[in-house]
């Protein structure tokens, strides 16, 4: 498939030597190094367990690394609250469950953080939030609840309250697992349509299709650390490692 | 011709529960007549109000639920807030914060309402110069507002922890995440259990009466001791307390219906 040509800016997150243990004593990261360049789409793959969504919510500050450094867009996130609030200001995230907020609109959805966070007024929000639904092809749902979309629509509009931020890097947790096979392509649409916009991307995913489409580079983890990473054709025609051989053979 | 929805729906239920409230009625009748009392309803309008050349004065029954309205609104405000207050503190307030909370929730439940009220009256209000009034308030609001918070907790608990996530994903601070984000959706979830809350704290307001608060079981009892009108006064009294608790949860009913209007809940 041919892609179009992409020049890769500075690199906006860096992680070095993340390591994060649950109180149960599971090791989700250790000792992980992890580091994007802007308009870079990085896709983690692993099997489950091996530590890649908690590496995605280390980097907006939904877990604490035990040990390591994080910096995005050179503020350093650590027990700094301030900071924090920062990180997450410009890194969206969406999650597998959604997570849209059920007692509010779409539109509200989509509008409350702008407001809040950004300090936009309603209408400057509004606007923002007119594009974002017409970009998700959701211009007809502007007053429905979640509960009234089905799952690829909720998950479309969590894409797009993510998006009226503005975020620098867009941060996604396994964001098609949860869904109906039939609503899944409408939400690898939006998400491939961004990749090609330049936006920065993590992508925590089991759709290997879609990886092999839209990454630039793939990460291997198993667990809780990177097995192996590379530049996503010589990722999946010659992987190095013994065990991402394996573990390909058994999902492709 | 059919007959309409509505009482082909509920018609069956009304005709079995009018057949046992007559029944009831009966029963309730035969005991009366064969009590040897002396029934003497027609005394009791005048201590509800009067009516001199068309000026209405309430009598002391109605004073007294007047009381009785005022402590039972004052408290479930305060209540209301401390609840909140102490369930948030529990959830997410610094250790002493939460140790403190706790303490309270246990002295509170674990003593009974009415010393809780001589506490305050007879120990606490010399020294702070509160009135009956006050004390009787503030012991209710303590009171409630333990139950209150055990009540807020449960519904602040059963939102799915993906809204807290989503929230702080946004950048939304811990307040805005609460006001915004997770009170809304636990209120709706605790609306039945914070009328019945509601409905308590009128009903405990008549202890207010033991302090010298001139609140409508105090008048009651006024009226009793003076007239020997025992069942006719009680009667009366528990019909006013009915009709102050049945309107509290009709109304909470009415809103909570139309807070739910088009809102369901999906998981997550």
């Amino acid at each position: 498939m041919p892609r179009p040509e992409k020049t890769l800016g500075p690199e906006i997150i860096k992680a070095l030597e993340m390591t994060k243990t649950f109180a149960n004593g599971v090791r989700a990261l250790d000792a992980v190094s992890l580091s994007v360049r802007r308009k870079e789409v990085v896709v983690v793959i692993g099997p489950s367990g091996s530590g890649k969504s908690t590496l995605l919510r280390c980097l907006n500050g939904l877990e604490d690394i035990d040990s390591g450094e994080i910096m995005i867009d050179s503020i350093k996130l650590d027990g700094n609250k301030k900071n924090r609030l920062a990180v997450r200001k410009e890194v969206g995230m969406v999650f597998q469950s959604f997570n849209l907020f059920p007692h509010m609109t779409v539109v509200q959805n989509i509008n409350l953080a702008q407001r809040l966070v950004r300090g936009k007024t309603e209408a400057q929000a509004l606007e923002t939030t007119t594009a974002l639904l017409e970009k998700i092809e959701m211009t007809d749902k502007t007053r429905s609840y979640p509960a009234e979309l089905s799952g690829g629509q909720q998950q479309r509009v969590a894409i797009a309250r993510a998006l009226a931020m503005h975020p620098k890097v867009m941060l996604f947790d396994e964001a098609t697992s949860a869904l109906d096979p039939e609503t899944i392509g409408g939400v690898l649409k939006v998400m491939r349509n961004l990749a090609l916009e330049g936006m920065t991307m993590v992508v925590v995913t089991h759709e290997m299709g879609f990886a092999r489409e839209i990454a630039d580079r793939v990460v291997f983890m198993e667990h809780g650390r990177i097995v192996e990473q590379g530049k996503v054709e010589q990722f999946f025609q010659n992987p190095q490692k013994e065990r991402t051989k394996v573990f390909l053979s058994q999902i492709l | 011709m059919s007959p309409p929805i509505g009482l082909r729906r509920y018609g069956p239920g009304l005709v079995k529960f009018l057949v046992l409230a007559g029944v009831l009625g009966l029963v309730g009748y035969h005991a009366a007549m064969h009590l040897d009392y002396p029934w003497q309803w027609y005394r009791v309008p005048g201590y509800l109000f009067s009516l001199d050349q068309g000026i209405f004065t309430p009598g002391p029954l109605l004073e007294g639920l007047f009381v009785t309205l005022n402590i039972t609104a004052l408290s479930l405000v305060l209540s209301l807030s401390l609840g909140l207050s102490t369930a948030i503190l529990r959830l997410s307030g610094p250790i002493s914060a939460r140790i403190l909370a706790r303490a309270y929730l246990e002295l509170v439940r674990n003593t009974p309402l009415l010393i809780q009220i001589f506490f305050l009256y007879f120990v606490l209000s010399p020294v702070f110069s509160l009135s009956a009034f006050a004390s009787a308030v503030l012991a209710l609001s303590l009171f409630e507002g333990a139950y209150a918070s055990e009540i807020f907790r449960s519904g602040i608990e059963s939102i799915p922890k993906g809204q807290w996530e989503a929230a702080k994903a946004l950048g939304l601070n811990s307040r805005q995440t609460y006001v915004r984000i997770i009170l809304p959706q636990a209120v709706r979830r605790i609306l039945p259990p914070l009328t019945g809350q509601a409905v308590s704290l009128v009903k405990d307001s008549a202890l207010a009466g033991t302090i010298a608060v001139y609140e409508l079981t105090m008048q009651g009892q006024i009226i009793v001791a003076d007239t020997f009108l025992t069942f006719e006064v009680w009667f009366t009294v528990a019909g006013v307390y009915l009709a102050v608790t049945a309107t509290l949860s009709l109304t909470v009913y009415f809103l909570e219906r139309r807070a739910n209007q088009g809102f369901q809940y999906a998981g997550g």
